[in-house]
């Protein structure tokens, strides 16, 4: 299933690499509008200009790589009624699903390697305060991205047509997850909501970790690791009521 | 003139029965159009929150920026809501389709046209339309007949050099010359880029998008004429240029048009 994925990317070639200048073209703009507003001054919210163009850089790279597609290839398969497939296989349909999407995930970093320079000539970086703290806190996040996909993907096992809210999904993940402004200037009561949800985890904690924002790891990981036992033990419950309402259209 | 009124009649015609088509999935229209709306409406958002910090971005204020962004958007809209169909002229070409737009007589671009609206794009006009009511009452602008026929005729001017660049890259399909991901291009570019002050991006880049790829004229320079921040004269510019580039497409669609030869089925 992993190789599927991966092997899935490297098909859609043409895809990912307009993403890629797609990419390119977001942190370009991104650059110049901080820049801008920046103007004189040599910090806001405890983040130099440097340090958070190193921020944004690096969260919209981590925006591609939590980029999951797991929930539109479930969507599309309960529609055609392939999932039958899936189901058949005497492996658990979750774990078959998490490997796709890390698969896809390898392929999609494989072709994003050589735009990586690219990117970093674009937007800006520096050297990482907390290199090892930044794999960590990214990695957790990556898990907790995969859980949330399975889950949003596992409600079309009772609506059929998950299209639209996956798509919401996606936009306000990736609002919150601090792609465009990290979570420091998030005003009053949409801070608030942006530190509760789970969704800083992929893009702003990794990233101001490694910009030295954070400078202490350990309350973070130990948030991560509780949401990523609370998703699983979710995500186990809703398959198992899920399965049991399975639905193959077509035959 | 007698041919134009025909092929507007039918056109209207076409959309009716697309429009019935599309309300026989009504759930499915109100989300494209409500996904439309919020995916704009998370974009400004970011904005937002920006400005929230810093309340000036290169000099303008968040109502001018939401102006400027408004325009732009309700330009997009206006110009991909009759349009958005022959974004799929690559599948049409390939299944021979076309070949029966052309046994037909009307235009087979007004066929096209005519498929179906663009949905998640009426959010987007819903977006725009609110945000220019909202920040055209916040920014300072004193506001009289003149300036709000200037800003429909800047809108109609916009949506005109868009769909140009749209339906010219869109007509080198006929020539099985794939354009979409060019097309994705294009439009990111004028999404991206379109809806902020162009001296941001300064030099190059700021050239680049007055003379080659003309996005300072789709909502830049009207809002700069809006808000006060350039002259009047440059206010005729960017409708003559939206009607100049519009023919231009037209006449570059019927020249490939010409050439057009089918896939034979």
């Amino acid at each position: 299933m992993t190789r599927i994925g991966f092997r899935l990317a490297l098909a859609y070639r043409s895809n990912i690499i307009m993403t890629c200048v797609a990419l390119v073209a977001q942190v370009f703009l991104l650059r110049m509008i901080w820049t801008s507003v920046y103007g004189s001054r040599p910090a806001a919210a405890g983040l130099t200009l440097d340090a958070l163009l190193a921020y944004l850089t690096l969260a919209n790279l981590q925006a591609f790589v939590t980029h999951t597609i797991v929930s539109r290839i479930i969507h599309d398969r309960i529609r055609t009624g392939m999932v039958f497939f899936d189901l058949a296989r005497p492996v658990g349909y979750l774990r078959q699903m998490a490997g796709f999407q890390a698969g896809n995930t390898l392929g999609g970093l494989l072709l994003l390697a050589p735009v990586i320079p690219v990117v970093l000539l674009v937007g800006s970086i520096t050297v990482p305060v907390n290199g090892a703290g930044y794999v960590i806190t990214l990695v957790l996040g990556y898990v907790i991205a995969v859980q949330l996909a399975l889950l949003i993907s596992l409600i079309g096992f009772w609506t059929m047509e998950i299209g639209a809210v996956s798509l919401l999904y996606r936009l306000v993940s990736q609002f919150f997850a601090g792609t465009m402004v990290p979570l420091a200037f998030f005003p009053g009561f949409l801070g608030v909501v942006a530190e509760i949800l789970p969704f800083k985890y992929m893009g702003y904690v990794p990233a101001a970790v490694y910009v030295g924002h954070i400078s202490d790891i350990s309350g973070p990981v130990v948030v991560e690791l509780a949401w990523i036992a609370g998703l699983w033990g979710l995500l186990v419950l809703t398959w198992s009521r899920a399965h049991r309402r399975v639905v193959i259209q077509g035959g | 003139m007698a041919e134009v009124l025909r092929a507007l009649r039918l056109y209207v015609m076409l959309q009716r029965a697309s429009a019935r088509g599309a309300m026989q999935y009504r759930m499915n229209t109100v989300i494209g159009i409500l996904s439309g709306a919020i995916w704009q409406g998370t974009g400004f958002a970011f904005i937002w929150v920006v400005m929230h910090t810093f309340p000036s971005l290169a000099g303008w204020g968040l109502a001018e920026i939401a102006f400027l962004y408004g325009l732009r958007l309700t330009a997009h809209a206006l110009a991909m809501i009759p349009l958005m169909s022959v974004n799929d002229i690559h599948w049409v070409v390939r299944n021979g389709e076309f070949d029966r737009f052309l046994l037909r007589p009307l235009n087979p671009l007004v066929q096209l046209m005519g498929n179906r609206m663009g949905i998640a794009q009426f959010g987007d006009l819903i977006v725009g339309v609110t945000l220019l009511a909202v920040a055209g009452r916040n920014a300072a602008v004193q506001w009289n007949v003149w300036l709000i026929a200037f800003c429909f005729i800047a809108i109609v001017g916009g949506a005109l050099i868009e769909a140009a660049f749209f339906l010219a890259l869109c007509s080198l399909s006929l020539r099985m010359v794939d354009t979409f991901a060019l097309r994705v291009f294009v439009d990111d570019i004028f999404s991206k880029f379109g809806s902020y002050p162009m001296k941001i991006f300064g030099g190059a880049v700021e050239w680049l998008l007055t003379f080659v790829v003309p996005v300072a004229f789709v909502a830049y320079v009207p809002s700069s004429v809006v808000l006060g921040k350039l002259d009047g004269p440059w206010a005729l510019v960017a409708p003559l240029l939206g009607v100049v580039l519009i023919v231009l497409a037209y006449l570059i669609w019927r020249r490939q048009l010409d050439h057009y030869q089918s896939v034979g089925h």
